[in-house]
């Protein structure tokens, strides 16, 4: 029987669909173990949360909405999830690879005395334990790694467990935590947020990505990327290299320490395609590759590839695309 | 003011999966001829402590690195970049548990002048745990501060810009804290003079034996354990499309994009 934990941010009421589909996951594998599966919803609105949690599939949902957790997010969605972690006494705790879980989940794993794999694509369970499959050596290898002798801790990347099946019924309990969370002045305390404006979808959502990288050679380049993902209803991104050279902001690098995107289609313009780069778009359904060196390890990935400069050919694309659509 | 660098030494993370190959016994890659550097976020984070030091003149930075006498290049080349003083923490810690590690690199910069921040990288460029910052804070009883990219000084403390999924968000903090790095155009590691390079390997490096600090630092943690580590199955070639000239090649696309149904 194995108890399951998950912990979710639930700003404003709303949680993420990549929340979602954890707690769904999630509640799938405590059945399976014939254990139970308690979520965590943090943040102001966690109660109105309450409700997308049960019918995801939680056994028991408790809630805290301390002020803290908006200065302190780190901090005191730490203070919650081991209060929460005392009451609910679970073996496997689930957190989402996200800038929070990534924070929450070693600090965890320390007071718990728990063993911790992070980034987890996929797990199952043999002979009661969980056995989780990562990757490794910036995706040129693929770990399976297990936790023995006292509680695992994972985090998981976005759509890693994912059946397609309905939520399990949980039991759908709610209550408050009952923790009154107090900030400590040594706990680094947010002054602001810089959201970045995004014209058309997020990546996360977009159904087409167009990404430049470090073939690009300037940030001009971006330009005529950003009217070929117009023209498909998409997205932007990038490749780390561009990234590091200034020629587009952190929050659109895809990747391994950039975002995992799952659109029908992704262009890489000028992208090599370094493991660590294909890690982050290996679950987009078709995979189209624009380089001048026929030589690029991106060839060996992509489903359809065009040998040329990305000068002549995306401008070229943008426009046979129109002529298509407008058919 | 004192900062503490975390750095270690890894396998090239950018060597081509096809130059890449493993040891199924040791469940390590095999290491044969291939260049080991300094873990990249590691970089990044030795960048923000030294443009903090370059803005403060009392300031002072140590690096820090636990592994055998090889991993000593990476303290060499933090002190051709200036860095005041450098210490190795000298032995095996692969197939040390997690938390055990965070013990003993606690332990390590307790005996150093108190720190008020101690940067490390986001996650190290081989087996890409990300875990042992939130360990080391844990172990030092200080916050934890992740996916800082920028940082400043600030009336009674330290301002730290944070890489979220959304953008960027900016936190003040007293320190001590521990504060994990992440890359971005403001923090590239600066490069090293050649004489500053030089002069490095004639420097005297701060030597602890890991035996020292191991006593007292058992604990019945869980384990984690590898089972398996394999390579990714090969995938196949693209198919290249060429319809004669740009204009006739991205028809050409447009049309088995539909095809495959991704328009
Ligand atoms: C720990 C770690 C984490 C990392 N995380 C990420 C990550 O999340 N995301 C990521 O992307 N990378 C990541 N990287 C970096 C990764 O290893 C590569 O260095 C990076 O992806 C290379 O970017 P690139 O393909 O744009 O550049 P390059 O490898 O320099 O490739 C540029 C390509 O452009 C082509 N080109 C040049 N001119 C033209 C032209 N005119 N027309 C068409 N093609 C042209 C070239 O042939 C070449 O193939 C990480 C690395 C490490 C060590
Ligand atoms: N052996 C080590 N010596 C020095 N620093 C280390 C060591 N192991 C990990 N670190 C630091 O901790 C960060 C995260 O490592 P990890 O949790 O192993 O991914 C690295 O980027 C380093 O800054």
């Amino acid at each position: 029987m194995t108890n399951i934990v998950t912990a979710v941010w639930a700003w404003g009421g709303r949680v993420s669909a990549a929340a979602r589909d954890l707690v769904q996951s999630a509640g799938t594998l405590a059945a399976e173990t014939g254990g139970e599966l308690g979520v965590l919803a943090l943040g102001t609105g966690a109660q109105i949360a309450a409700d997308t949690l049960r019918a995801a599939g939680a056994d028991v949902v408790l809630t805290c909405e301390e002020e803290a957790l908006d200065t302190a997010p780190g901090e005191a969605g730490l203070a919650a999830l081991v209060a929460g972690c005392e009451v609910l006494r679970p073996s496997l705790v689930l957190l989402p690879a996200d800038s929070l879980g990534r924070d929450w989940a070693p600090r965890l794993g320390y007071r718990l005395g728990a063993g911790l794999v992070t980034e987890v694509t996929d797990w199952s369970l043999e002979e009661g334990r969980p056995v989780f499959q990562r990757l490794v050596f910036g995706g040129k290898a693929i770990a399976t790694m297990t936790v023995a002798g006292g509680p695992a801790i994972a985090t998981v990347r976005p759509g890693a467990g994912r059946r397609d099946e309905p939520p399990r019924a949980g039991r759908g309990e709610a209550r408050d935590l009952g923790l009154a969370i107090e900030a400590w002045p040594s706990w680094p305390r947010l002054l602001r947020r810089q959201t970045e404006e995004r014209q058309g979808p997020g990546l996360e959502e977009a159904r087409a990505i167009v990404s430049g990288g470090r073939g690009l050679g300037g940030p001009e380049g971006f330009e005529p990327l950003g009217e070929l993902a117009l023209t498909l209803g998409g997205a932007v991104g990038a490749s780390r290299a561009a990234v590091d050279e200034g020629w587009a902001p952190p929050t659109w690098q895809i990747g391994q320490t950039g975002k995992t995107v799952a659109p029908d289609l992704y262009v890489a313009v000028g992208i090599s395609g370094a493991s660590q780069h294909l890690v982050g778009c290996s679950r987009a359904k078709t995979i189209v590759a624009i380089n001048r060196d026929p030589e690029a390890p991106i060839f060996d990935y992509a489903r359809l590839g065009v040998v040329g400069d990305w000068r002549e050919v995306v401008p070229a694309l943008t426009v046979a695309l129109k002529e298509m659509l407008a058919d | 003011m004192h900062l503490v660098v975390l750095l270690k030494r890894v396998l090239d993370p950018e060597i081509p999966q096809s130059a890449f190959s493993l040891d199924p016994e040791r469940k390590e890659p095999t290491v044969l001829r291939h260049p080991f550097v300094l873990s990249v976020f590691d970089g990044n984070a030795l960048e923000l402590a030294l443009r903090l030091r370059d803005a403060r003149a009392d300031a002072r930075v140590t690096a820090l690195t636990f592994g055998p006498r090889a991993a000593e290049d990476v303290l060499r080349k933090a002190l051709a970049l200036q860095v005041d003083e450098a210490v190795h923490l000298l032995g095996d810690e692969n197939g040390l548990p997690a938390g055990r590690k965070a013990r003993v690199l606690a332990a390590a910069i307790r005996r150093l002048p108190p720190a008020d921040l101690v940067l490390c990288g986001r996650q190290a460029a081989d087996w890409e745990a990300g875990q042992l910052g939130g360990m080391l804070a844990e172990a030092l009883g200080c916050p934890c501060l992740p996916f800082v990219s920028g940082l400043s000084l600030a009336p009674g403390g330290f301002e730290a810009v944070q890489q979220v999924e959304s953008g960027q968000a900016v936190y003040r903090l007293p320190g001590p804290a521990v504060l994990t790095v992440t890359n971005d155009p403001g923090n590239v590691l600066r490069p090293a003079r050649i004489k500053d390079v030089m002069a490095a390997r004639g420097r005297e490096l701060t030597t602890i034996p890991l035996e020292e600090l191991l006593p007292g630092t058992e604990s019945d943690e869980a384990r984690v354990e590898t089972l398996d580590l394999r390579l990714p199955a090969p995938r196949r070639r693209a198919e290249i499309l060429d319809g004669g000239g740009a204009a006739g090649t991205a028809a050409l696309l447009a049309r088995r994009l539909r095809e495959l149904g991704a328009v």
